[in-house]
């Protein structure tokens, strides 16, 4: 390793001295030109918008700047400005950046039906498992014919509970006052029995975390079911009914 | 252009409606919904061929992947945008640091470089001339 130092940087040794800690790098000072041997290419290429070539002529004014390179072509837009205002998004900071923007994907989506705030990775509605895993389908949608609607011949009666929640929405913070009947559609659990305007049950609705309040609603589903007064209103709510 | 995007819209909102409704005949079915839950199914299918005709409208936009994490966890994705705006000016900002800090130190140099070698400066002056400021 040291021979093949010595022999790439032996003639610069012979050449001239050698300041401290050159290592083997070049020499400070150029070797001088021979007499013999036309003078060095031009280290300074000629770029367009120079200001002459007079003020760029290589060889005798560079000499003691050997490696004095031409500056680069100054960009007009660089981080000096103000990119922001460079592009006219002024609006659109002050929007984002000046209010403050709400962290749930429910405050964005408003009027989307179901749980939109929980990850998709809990029930497999993520965007990131379409992209990665497409559903295989055809080129084209046709639309369904008697033998295959056949298929879609559901059984009476409720749905089991496990899929019940599948299609509540999240208690709204705004409307404090029962505008249930904004969606009249709306499967509404045995909770929107007459029972449940005691002002007991009120106060408890008043609770902020949603959760609490799904539980507190299957809850009253299995005590309205147990319980011998209850009407047996299950399966026939006059909500559900309206589509029909 | 936000018409393709308001056509979308509004295809989007009836498909989802449609889907809405028959979640709630499924909820609680009766026999006699069977007829008004085919119709649903059916108007599902048109709404997914509509939505499929207004891609070739939309074939230009394109989504960055970050915003599908956003969605993915539950968040708004104008938070997205919001973070990428301020990501930039912090950006711009520490560039700009840089770039003045820079010409500071340039002009420092050349000041400093001039009074050890007037001559070498004088002539680097000569040839570069005055550098017009960055």
């Amino acid at each position: 390793m040291t021979e093949i130092f010595s022999t790439l940087f032996g003639q610069s040794e012979a050449q001239g001295p050698q300041g401290p800690g050159t290592l083997g790098f070049a020499p400070g000072k150029p070797p001088p030109l021979p007499q013999t041997q036309a003078p060095a290419p031009p280290q300074i290429p000629a770029q367009p918008g120079d200001e002459g070539p007079a003020a760029r002529k290589p060889g005798v004014m560079n000499e003691p700047f050997y490696l004095l390179r031409e500056l680069p072509a100054g960009n007009d837009l660089t981080g000096n400005t103000n990119l922001i205002t460079h592009y006219n998004l002024e609006h659109a900071y002050n929007k984002f950046c000046g209010k403050k923007v709400k962290e749930k994907l429910s405050n964005f989506l408003p009027e989307l039906p179901g749980m939109i705030d929980c990850p998709g990775v809990q029930d497999g509605s993520s965007l990131r498992s379409l992209i990665e895993k497409p559903p295989v389908c055809g080129n084209s949608f046709s639309p369904l014919t008697g033998a295959l609607l056949t298929g879609f011949r559901l059984h009476t009666g409720p749905l089991p509970e496990q899929y019940r929640l599948m299609h509540i929405q999240p208690p709204k913070k705004k409307s404090k006052h029962k505008h249930r009947h904004h969606r009249p559609q709306d499967p509404i659990p045995p909770a929107e029995t007459p029972s449940d305007t005691d002002p007991k049950k009120k106060k408890k609705k008043r609770d902020d975390d949603p959760e609490r309040k799904k539980k507190k609603k299957d809850k009253k589903k299995k005590k309205n079911r147990h319980s011998p007064d209850h009407p047996g209103i299950t399966g026939s709510q006059p909500n559900s009914n309206s589509l029909r | 252009m936000a018409e393709k995007f308001d056509n979308l819209e509004e295809h989007l909102e009836k498909f989802i409606e449609n889907i809405r409704q028959m979640g709630i005949i499924v909820s609680d079915f009766q026999p006699s919904s069977q007829t008004g839950l085919n119709q649903k199914l059916n108007f599902m299918i048109t709404g997914l061929q509509d939505v499929e005709k207004c891609r070739q409208q939309l074939n230009d936009i394109h989504v960055p992947l970050e915003a599908f994490e956003y969605i993915d966890q539950g968040r708004n994705p104008q938070l997205y945008t919001k973070e990428c705006l301020e990501r930039a000016l912090a950006k711009n900002e520490q560039v700009k640091g840089k770039i003045d800090t820079m010409t500071k130190f340039k002009s420092l140099l050349i000041t400093e470089l001039g009074k050890v070698f007037p001559e070498e400066m004088a002539k680097y002056k000569a040839i570069h001339g005055d550098d017009p400021p960055s």
